[in-house]
């Protein structure tokens, strides 16, 4: 469904029932002022939460040879053939359609499937040929066993089988194997494929068709997280949405990151900005940035200097020139008023003053941002190691204080959202970084505040010693709970703000 | 050393003896102990006849990887040889020695060797391999084919 129509949509759904899968999904913000829709509240996603599904190995697997027949039926050619097609058009439906439609032989040809598909076609046999010498091995044999495709180009089944090995297993080919012979384009299929190789390399072929399959696919990402076999769809979200939108998804093996990016999870602030912010923290300019707060310029020969004391009558080392220190003017033209440095307000002085207040007060305010997102970084690493030490912490109480293990779970529960609320905090000092001061902004500045306050008194609790956590089980739940919702609200405010439209950025989004 | 690769090899020299296009040879090195070396060849190309590369018999040698015919043999002419797709090395540029390309297993040495003598006079320039020869055939031909011309003679057959 397009934007254009699904926006619609949004105008009339109060008297309106018959609520399509987009109006259910996440990328709907902003359409429930009034609660109008009739749905259960527990289904109903948050503003800042996209419908995803997370598909294992034989979800992928299943997914594919439903679009496989879905086309097969509309072409009305083998599923081995369609496969074929899919492949060449990286599994876009449309694109293979429209194409087919077209001119159906030059697709075929361009795909590498024999033209005379499917009506007379042959199925594929091993069989030995009389009087046959492969051309590869030079083998003649009698009783030799052969393979060809449709285009009859006829080799010694170990040799087909050697090279179709090493293009799966060496070369990680699945989507374009083609036949041995020279300058054929015709391109050994599933079915093809299983007959020739060992069960092992099938197995690895599939593998590998699967992998193709995620990466062709826009709606699907592999989660990033380590030795992870999962799959994420993500059907409502494409590329040019991620400007309004931070679609982030959990994995089953509990990984949460961004669908757009592939990072971990950055809510509140959009890829592009974390992209940048990313870039600006790893960039050395904020080395060029110290030098031009913290240092000036000979106004002659341009050498960099650091004043580490004496008095405002600079002679540089390099080229003799005097000047002063204050206005970077001449020191010829002080004369001997110099101490009231009349000549500030002339022109020689101000610009290099401008200059350097400006790139002095962007240093700071990028500092001021960049402490606070370096300081979650760090506590979000300290509070892991908390969390391991939590674990010992659990087992100590069940011991000391009689508890059971059910009951002392919500220091398990309090640590993760600890930690899920610094990566939140953090990223939204990238994301405020970038913001102009508004009022708007404000109101996120406010959320922000209210979140780290109650973060950092949850944090207090957590370091308490153990003979006083156990009487605090009912304050360390209300605050985990408190701390979870304001983590919502500000997540819910963003996402809306970012749906409507309503943040201005100080740079370009591009 | 596979047999794969031994057979394949014997039977190229075979069908070879029996019938080559005109003009071009192709033999086995010979090996310290007097016997063959099947992995390389010393092979030369003529230039086509009508061209500004006629007359010369271009030298090149072809050493057969362990994983041939799986794997394409690499074929290089003498260090610093004038032409658009030939690297400084003397190493062949051409799709159809390229594994990721156009190679096939099927593909035999007097298939390789004609390719070769059709790249001489039909040069690739989607992909350069040396920038002098590159760069003459792109903007002074007139240098280019002096210096064909002059190489063809020095590869003359006496």
């Amino acid at each position: 469904m397009s934007d254009a129509s699904d926006d619609f949509d949004d105008y009339d759904q109060g008297s309106e029932f018959d609520f399509d899968e987009e109006s259910f999904g996440g990328s709907d913000y902003g359409d429930n002022e009034g609660f109008e829709e009739v749905k259960p509240e527990s289904t109903k996603l948050k503003a800042y939460e996209v419908e995803h599904e997370v598909l294992s190995t034989a979800g992928i697997q299943q997914r594919q040879d439903s679009q496989i027949g879905q086309v097969a039926a509309i072409l009305g050619l083998s599923r081995e053939s369609v496969m074929v097609l899919l492949l060449y058009f990286k599994w876009n439906n449309d694109r293979l359609l429209e194409q087919y439609t077209e001119d159906p032989e030059v697709v075929l040809k361009k795909a590498g499937i024999s033209a005379d598909d499917d009506s007379n076609k042959k199925e594929y046999k091993i069989m030995s040929v009389v009087g046959f010498m492969c051309d590869i091995c030079c083998e003649d044999r009698q009783g030799l066993e052969t393979f060809a495709l449709e285009c009859d180009h006829r080799f010694c089944l170990d040799c087909y089988k050697q090279y179709v090995t090493q293009k799966i297993v060496d070369e990680g080919e699945s989507r374009n194997i083609q036949c041995p012979g020279d300058s054929c384009s015709l391109v050994v299929n599933n079915e093809g494929i299983k007959l020739i190789v060992e069960d092992r390399v099938y197995k690895r072929y599939l593998t590998l068709l699967n992998r193709t399959f995620v990466q062709d696919h826009e709606h699907l990402r592999w989660c990033p997280a380590p030795n992870c076999e999962y799959a994420i769809r993500c059907d409502d979200v494409s590329a040019k949405d991620l400007k309004t939108v931070v679609p982030t998804v959990q994995c089953a093996c509990g990984h949460r990151f961004c669908f757009g990016c592939g990072l971990s999870d950055h809510q509140p602030c959009i890829c592009i900005l974390v992209k940048k912010w990313i870039k600006k923290c790893e960039d050395d300019s904020e080395t060029a940035n110290w030098i031009s707060a913290n240092t000036k310029e000979c106004p002659k020969c341009m050498a960099t200097i650091e004043k580490n004391g004496g008095c405002n009558h600079m002679t540089c080392r390099k080229c003799k020139y005097e000047f002063c220190w204050i206005c970077i003017g001449s020191w010829a033209e002080h004369g001997t008023s110099w101490y009231n440095c009349s000549r500030y307000d002339e022109k020689s002085g101000v610009e290099a003053r401008d200059n350097q207040a400006k790139s002095r007060a962007s240093l700071e305010r990028y500092l001021h941002y960049y402490n606070r997102y370096a300081n979650h970084e760090q506590s979000a690493k300290l509070d892991k190691d908390l969390y391991l030490r939590t674990e010992k912490k659990m087992t100590q109480l069940q011991s000391t204080s009689g508890m059971s293990w059910i009951e002392v779970q919500y220091l398990a529960q309090a640590s993760a959202v600890l930690q899920q609320c610094r990566q939140t905090l953090k990223w939204t000092y990238a994301f405020a970084f970038y913001l102009e001061q508004n009022n708007q902004t404000h109101l996120f500045e406010d959320n922000q505040k209210d979140l780290e306050m109650a973060v950092e008194q949850l944090s207090e609790l957590f370091e308490k010693p153990i003979q006083e956590l156990a009487g605090l089980k009912v304050t360390v739940m209300d605050k985990t709970a408190y701390v979870n919702n304001r983590r919502q609200i500000l997540l819910e405010d963003t996402a809306k703000g970012l749906h409507e439209g309503r943040w201005r950025y100080q740079v370009e989004l591009k | 050393m596979s047999s794969l690769c031994l057979n394949r090899l014997q039977e190229e020299r075979k069908q070879w003896r029996k019938d080559h296009p005109f003009g071009f040879y192709a033999k086995p090195n010979k090996s310290s102990d007097g016997g063959l070396d099947l992995m390389n060849w010393s092979v030369g190309v003529p230039g086509k006849p009508n061209t500004i590369w006629a007359g010369g018999l271009y030298k090149l040698t072809i050493q057969f990887p362990e994983e041939y015919p799986t794997k394409p043999p690499k074929c290089k002419f003498g260090p610093n040889f004038w032409h658009p797709n030939v690297y400084p090395s003397g190493t062949v540029c051409l799709s159809i020695l390229n594994e990721d390309e156009g190679w096939k297993p099927a593909i035999t040495i007097k298939q390789i060797l004609l390719g070769i003598q059709n790249l001489l006079d039909d040069p690739n320039p989607e992909s350069p391999a040396q920038a002098d020869a590159f760069n003459a055939f792109k903007k002074d031909k007139a240098l280019y084919e002096r210096k064909v011309r002059l190489q063809a003679k020095e590869y003359a057959v006496s």
